[in-house]
């Protein structure tokens, strides 16, 4: 999640503009994609590589940051060995891998409120043509991004509680409540919009 | 401050959770004491205009609640009971700001008011925080200058020290004692409500106690039974 991705930092690449940067990403995937060269493909991965793993991460924080898609990608390539030549698969593995690690290097630069204010410009056309409010767009991302942990941590503590009670931890029972103290929170949370502000919900 | 009740009542389907109320607030610090259900958070809610009087009328500052509410918003800022539920944004200083953003302010404006409100409440440490991982002091006072920092005239705090330790209680009571802005306090803290000029006394939706702290809370035991 970009909360918890985002490294502090002054390189280069921290200091891009956000919509530089995903406008990057976005040329990048239609290059990557739009070719087959090996020639092409490797300094691109190596090239990507080297901007991930210079923006101040140790080497295993950053590992374990992309290792579980890198896995992914392995298995995928793994898979694809028996069905296609050599040489495709491993376009597919350097194409992929590359894009993942630039995906990472924009999120480990990018702070969610400058990601949200650049979603805000982004929705802005459809806020003149009146289907939207570009604020609601940005609001509803933040809210989700920060409020996610707190529902986590409450179905641990629902978990907990069963536990502590002896009863059988099961989904069903754990759900139930989880979402009757989620949506109790939703009042508060909209009365706490309200509260500062936003505009009447 | 100056706070209008004019005949004043909420219900709520059946339930009556305030009864009519004529009352005038103009202190400077206010507390609001009380059983659990007495009716001082919808009274304090009234405040701001977070709940509308059934009957009756509600002005703060010469606004009407009903009439003028975004004006009461802006005029009147609430910390709730549980201060994460007031922090929308994931980040601290991208909380502190949204406030001011909502209000359309230039970005360079925006960013020297969140330093300034970071650095009032001490808490510029905490700037790059996320903020379901503030300690419960720490939560108290990002929540104060997220919404200080839009300028309300009155802060309405709603048991700003519950569940707090007693280290983390005292710093969040210096910060309320040395607010500048005038303040309406919640509390079932009685020390910190000891200093206040004025206290109420809610129950069972009736105001039963308006005065000085000590014979206000003389007679809130009284009610307590203990």
């Amino acid at each position: 999640m970009l909360t918890s991705l985002y490294v502090e930092g002054r390189s280069w690449f921290h200091r891009l503009p956000v919509r530089a940067k995903l406008l990057a990403l976005l040329v990048l995937s239609l290059a990557l994609f739009a070719t087959q060269s090996l020639y092409l493909l490797a300094p691109a991965f190596l090239l990507c590589g080297w901007l991930y793993f210079s923006l101040g991460l140790t080497f295993r924080q950053a590992l374990a940051r992309i290792g579980f898609l890198f896995f992914t990608i392995l298995v995928l390539a793994a898979i694809n060995l028996f069905l296609l030549p050599v040489a495709e698969v491993a376009a597919l593995l350097l194409r992929l891998m590359a894009l993942v690690l630039f995906a990472a290097a924009v999120t480990a630069t990018t702070t969610i409120g400058a990601f949200m204010d650049e979603v805000t410009f982004l929705v802005k056309p459809f806020e003149r043509l009146g289907l939207l409010r570009a604020a609601d767009v940005s609001l509803a991302l933040g809210l989700v991004l920060r409020f996610v942990p707190d529902i986590f941590a409450r179905y641990e503590a629902i978990r907990e509680a069963h536990r502590a009670r002896g009863l059988p931890i099961r989904p069903l029972t754990i759900i139930g409540p989880l979402i009757i103290l989620t949506l109790k929170d939703a009042d508060t949370i909209a009365a706490a919009i309200d509260a500062r502000g936003f505009r009447r919900q | 401050m100056d706070i209008r009740f004019t005949d004043c009542s909420v219900s709520f389907g059946e339930r009556v959770a305030l009864h009519p109320l004529t009352l005038a607030l103009d202190e400077r610090r206010i507390g609001i004491i009380g059983l659990n259900g007495s009716g001082k958070t919808t009274f304090a809610r009234l405040i701001n205009g977070l709940v509308k009087p059934s009957k009756g009328r509600v002005t703060v500052n010469g606004l009407d609640t009903v009439k003028d509410d975004r004006a009461v918003l802006a005029e009147a800022g609430f910390i709730f009971q549980n201060p994460q539920h007031q922090l929308i944004m994931p980040i601290v200083s991208d909380d502190i700001a949204f406030g001011l953003k909502n209000r359309g302010l230039p970005a360079q404006e925006i960013a020297a008011r969140t330093e300034a409100a970071l650095t009032r409440f001490g808490v510029t440490h905490l700037a790059r925080r996320r903020v379901h991982e503030l300690s419960g002091g720490e939560t108290q006072l990002v929540a104060m200058a997220s919404v200080v920092v839009t300028g309300p005239k009155i802060l309405i705090l709603d048991e700003p020290t519950n569940q707090l330790d007693l280290r983390n209680r005292r710093m969040v009571a210096n910060t309320i004692d040395a607010l500048d802005e005038d303040t309406v306090v919640i509390t079932h803290d009685l020390e910190l409500v000891e200093g206040v000029e004025r206290l109420l006394l809610f129950h069972e939706g009736r105001l039963l106690a308006d005065g000085p702290p000590a014979e206000t809370i003389k007679r809130y035991h009284e009610v307590a039974g203990c």
